[in-house]
C-alpha cells in the first residue's frame, strides 16, 4: 500500500539480488505475483493528442501491469512508446482524449505529476532537462523529504541523509563528487542515465517505467545500470521499460514483451517477441494480431 | 499640492548637516539662470539648494571645490532627463520630480574595524586626510566627462568625499565594509512628498600591486523601510598596475526609494577589477557602470542581479571601454521580475576601441519574466573596431521552463516549491560570485524572502 521508502540507511540488499546472474531474479516469483487480488496498473482505451499541434498519438492502448511483473514496450520510432510512458506520469505536452488509467485501484488521469510520483510512479525521462543551480544532493534531498511528508513522517536532515545517498550512489557506481553537481548540467549520455537510476534508487517506486534508459550507454555502463535496476526492485515491485534493443531485456528478462504499432499495442508475447521482431521486423510482428 | 507637482518648492538643509548651513563663509557659487537660456529652471533650483545647504568652507579641500565648480556649470546646460533622452528611455524619475527634495548630509559608516586595518592604509574623510596623501590623490578628483545630471548633482553636493586609500604593494585581508544607512526621516506634517536627498562621494586608490575587497552597503534599516528617500551616490575608483579591487554591492533600499548610482573605475595595465551586484531595492534602482581602461591585460569581471519584486525599476546602464591590448572581460547580468509593474531595463554597452586588439570581452544577459505584463528592456551592443578580437554576447528572456518543471514534479515534488527553487536558483549564480560567505548567506536569505514572502 505505503511506498517502499527505506526511512534509514541501512544496507538491507536482499541476498538473491547480490547474484552474479541477475537475469534470474524475477524467475521465482511469477507464481505468487500471478495471485495478485488487483492488477497494479490497469490502463482500458487510453488515447491521447499533442496538446500544441492537435496530432492524435494514442489511439487505444490496453495493458495490465501486475505485482511484480516486468514488462518491455518495444516498437520503431513514431509508434507512440514514449509517449505512453510521459502521458502515465502526466507530461503536459499531452492531452488524454479517452480511456481510462487506474493504478493501485485508484484513477491516475485525475493526479498532478508529483501526486502520481508520490502515490509510487516512476519514469525515467529519456532526455532529463539541465537544471543550472540545483544540485543533484539538494534535489534528492527534496523529492526524498516529499515523500517523508507524504507517508506523515519526520523530514530528514542533511546529516541522516548523506550516508543513504552515499549508499545509493555505490548502486550506479559514482563517485561522490557527482551529488555536488547540478541537477543533468554537462552531463554526459552515461551520467544522466545513470542519475536517473540514482533517483529511482533514492524515491523507490511499485511501478518503474524505464524510457530508453539503455540508448546511448556502452556495454559496461548498461551492465552498471542493469544490475542497479535489478538490486533496487524487491521482487514484489513492477517494472515497465521501453526500449529498441534486445541487449537490456537479456539483463532485465521481461515477463511480458509488447510490440507498439500506429498508438496501439499491437501484439503481446513473452521474450520469445523479441526474436520474431530481430528476424521479421516490427511490420511483420505487428501485423500478426 | 499643485505647487509641489509643478516641481517647486525645495526646501534647503533640512536635517542635521555636518558643515552647518548658518556657514559665514562667501565663497559661494551662484548659479545664474539668466546666462544659460537653454537650462532647467527645475534643475537650476535644485542646485541652488544644494549649495544652500552645503556650502564650502575654507576646510573644503581644493580638488573638491573646482569638482563643485564644474559640476555647477555642467549643470548650467544640463536639463532634467526625460523618456526622449536615450538613457532614460524606459526609466521614469517623474516621481522625484514630484517630490519636495529635502538635502541632508551622506552618512558613510565603516563597517570594519580600523585598528584590524593596515597601518598605512586610509579609509576617511578627504579633509582630514593628510596633506600629502591629499596631493597624492588629488589629481583623480576630476570632472568625469562621461557622468550626467546625476553624476553632476552628486558633485555639487559633496563638500567632502570619503576616501580609501591602499598603498603600493599592500595586500588588504579583511573586507572594507561601507554602509550607507539613511538617517531615519524626521517626522514633517506633509511627509508624503518630502524626500529627503543624500549624496554620498567614495574615492578609491588602489595603488601598484595592492589588493583590496570593497563591500557597498545600501540597507533599508528597520526605521525607514517604507521612507521616500533619494540616495544618489557616487563611487569612483582608480585601479594601479597589477592590483586589484573586488568589489560587491549590495542594494535593499526602500521600495519608496530612488536609488541612482554611479560607478566608475579606471583600470591601469594588468589590473583586475570584479564586481558582484544584487540590487532588489527602491522604486527606482539605477546604476550608471562605467569602466574605462588605462592598460593592457586588463581583468573585469562584472556580475549583476536585479529583482523586481513590486512596483519598481531596475536599471542598470554599464559601459566598458577597452583602448588596450589584452583586455579580458566577463558580464553577466540577470534579472528577475515577478511583479506585473516590474521592469527591468539593461543597456550594457562594451567599445573595443583601435588599439584593444586580442581583447577577450564576452556579455549574457538572461531575464526571467514571470507575471504577465511583467517587463525587460535590455539592449545589450558591442562596438568593435579592432579586427583581432574574440568578443560574444547575448540575451535571452523566458518564465520557468515547462519542462524542468516537470522533472520536479515527477519526482514528487509540488510545483509552488518548484518554481520558488527554479527562480532563487537562477539568482544564486550571481550570488555566488560575492567573495565572503558572511554575505552570501544574508543576500541568499534576502532574496528567499522577497521571492517568498509567507517564508518567515
Amino acid at each position: 500500500m505505503a511506498l517502499s521508502l527505506p526511512t534509514h540507511p541501512s544496507p538491507t540488499v536482499n541476498p538473491l539480488r547480490r547474484s552474479p546472474k541477475p537475469t534470474l531474479r524475477r524467475v521465482n516469483h511469477r507464481v505468487c505475483v500471478a495471485s495478485a487480488a488487483t492488477p497494479l496498473l490497469q490502463v482500458n482505451d487510453l488515447r491521447a493528442k499533442i496538446v500544441e499541434s492537435n496530432v492524435d498519438i494514442l489511439h487505444g492502448v490496453n495493458l495490465t501491469i501486475n505485482q511484480g511483473e516486468v514488462h518491455a514496450i518495444m516498437g520503431k520510432n513514431g509508434s507512440g512508446k514514449s509517449t505512453f510512458a510521459k502521458v502515465l506520469v502526466g507530461h503536459p505536452d499531452y492531452e488524454v482524449t479517452g480511456g481510462s488509467v487506474v493504478f493501485k485501484g485508484e484513477n491516475l488521469l485525475e493526479m498532478e505529476p508529483e501526486e502520481r510520483s508520490l502515490a509510487g510512479l516512476f519514469m525515467s525521462f529519456q532526455s532529463p532537462v539541465e537544471i543550472p543551480g540545483v544540485s543533484i544532493d539538494l534535489f534528492l534531498a527534496m523529492a526524498y523529504n516529499a515523500r517523508m511528508k507524504k507517508l506523515g513522517r519526520d523530514e530528514v536532515g542533511p546529516i541522516e541523509f548523506l550516508p543513504y545517498l552515499m549508499e545509493k550512489l555505490q548502486l550506479v557506481n559514482m563517485k561522490p563528487d557527482f551529488l555536488n553537481r547540478n541537477v543533468n548540467q554537462g552531463f554526459s549520455g552515461g551520467e544522466r542515465k545513470r542519475n536517473e537510476i540514482l533517483q529511482l534508487a533514492v524515491l523507490g517506486a511499485d511501478l518503474a517505467i524505464l524510457d530508453e534508459i539503455d540508448s546511448g550507454l556502452d556495454v559496461d555502463a548498461l551492465r552498471d545500470v542493469a544490475n542497479a535496476v535489478n538490486r533496487i526492485l524487491t521482487p514484489e515491485k513492477s517494472l515497465l521499460m521501453i526500449t529498441h534493443y534486445r541487449r537490456i531485456l537479456d539483463l532485465l528478462n521481461p515477463t511480458h514483451v509488447h510490440v507498439m504499432d500506429k498508438g496501439k499495442i499491437a501484439r503481446t508475447g513473452d521474450i520469445s517477441v523479441v526474436e520474431a521482431i530481430e528476424s521479421d521486423g516490427y511490420e511483420a510482428v505487428s501485423a500478426l494480431t | 499640492m499643485q505647487e509641489r507637482m509643478n516641481g517647486i518648492g525645495f526646501s534647503p538643509a533640512g536635517y542635521s548637516p555636518v558643515i552647518p548651513s548658518s556657514s559665514c563663509f562667501p565663497k559661494k557659487l551662484r548659479v545664474q539662470p539668466q546666462r544659460a537660456l537653454s537650462s532647467d529652471p527645475y534643475v537650476l533650483e535644485l542646485a541652488e539648494t544644494l549649495e544652500d545647504s552645503f556650502p564650502s568652507s575654507p576646510s573644503t579641500p581644493l580638488p573638491l571645490q573646482n569638482l563643485r565648480l564644474s559640476s555647477s556649470q555642467s549643470l548650467l546646460s544640463t536639463p532634467w532627463p526625460s523618456r526622449r533622452d536615450e538613457p532614460f528611455r524606459f526609466t521614469d524619475l517623474s516621481f522625484i520630480r514630484q517630490s519636495r527634495i529635502l538635502p541632508v548630509s551622506p552618512t558613510i559608516s565603516l563597517l570594519t574595524p580600523t585598528s584590524h586595518l593596515p597601518n598605512d592604509v586610509y579609509v576617511g574623510s578627504l579633509s582630514s586626510s593628510s596633506p600629502s596623501l591629499l596631493q597624492r590623490v588629488s589629481h583623480f578628483i576630476c570632472p568625469f566627462p562621461i557622468g550626467d545630471l546625476f553624476f553632476s548633482i552628486n558633485g555639487i553636493a559633496a563638500p567632502d568625499l570619503t576616501l580609501v586609500y591602499v598603498p603600493e604593494g599592500c595586500h588588504v585581508d579583511i573586507p572594507i565594509h561601507l554602509d550607507y544607512m539613511l538617517p531615519p526621516t524626521p517626522s514633517t506634517d506633509d511627509s508624503d512628498a518630502a524626500m529627503h536627498l543624500s549624496n554620498p562621494r567614495v574615492l578609491v586608490v588602489v595603488e601598484k600591486g595592492a589588493h583590496v575587497n570593497i563591500i557597498e552597503d545600501f540597507p533599508a534599516s528597520p526605521e525607514n523601510q517604507n521612507d521616500s528617500y533619494w540616495s544618489n551616490a557616487a563611487f569612483e575608483a582608480v585601479i594601479g598596475q597589477g592590483a586589484k579591487l573586488t568589489h560587491s554591492y549590495i542594494q535593499t533600499q526602500s521600495f519608496r526609494a530612488a536609488h541612482i548610482k554611479w560607478t566608475s573605475i579606471r583600470q591601469e595595465a594588468s589590473s583586475t577589477y570584479e564586481l558582484t551586484e544584487v540590487s532588489t531595492g527602491g522604486k527606482l534602482g539605477r546604476h550608471n557602470l562605467h569602466i574605462q581602461q588605462l592598460g593592457p591585460d586588463t581583468v573585469t569581471e562584472l556580475s549583476t542581479l536585479h529583482l523586481s519584486v513590486a512596483d519598481q525599476t531596475q536599471d542598470l546602464h554599464s559601459t566598458l571601454v577597452l583602448d588596450h591590448p589584452r583586455g579580458y572581460s566577463r558580464q553577466l547580468h540577470k534579472c528577475i521580475v515577478t511583479h506585473s509593474q516590474g521592469q527591468a531595463v539593461f543597456d550594457g554597452n562594451i567599445k573595443v576601441n583601435r588599439y584593444a586588439q586580442q581583447t577577450d570581452a564576452g556579455q549574457l544577459t538572461r531575464t526571467l519574466l514571470l507575471e504577465p505584463r511583467a517587463t525587460v528592456n535590455v539592449k545589450p551592443n558591442l562596438q568593435i573596431v579592432a579586427d583581432d578580437v574574440k568578443c560574444s554576447h547575448g540575451a535571452a528572456i523566458s518564465d520557468l521552463e515547462e519542462s524542468q518543471l516537470l522533472y520536479f514534479q515527477a519526482r514528487g515534488i509540488d510545483i509552488e516549491t518548484a518554481r520558488r527553487v527554479l527562480v532563487f536558483a537562477f539568482g544564486s549564480e550571481v550570488i555566488d560570485k560575492f567573495p565572503y560567505s558572511s554575505i552570501r548567506d544574508r543576500v541568499r536569505s534576502q532574496i528567499k524572502n522577497l521571492l517568498d514572502p509567507s517564508s518567515n
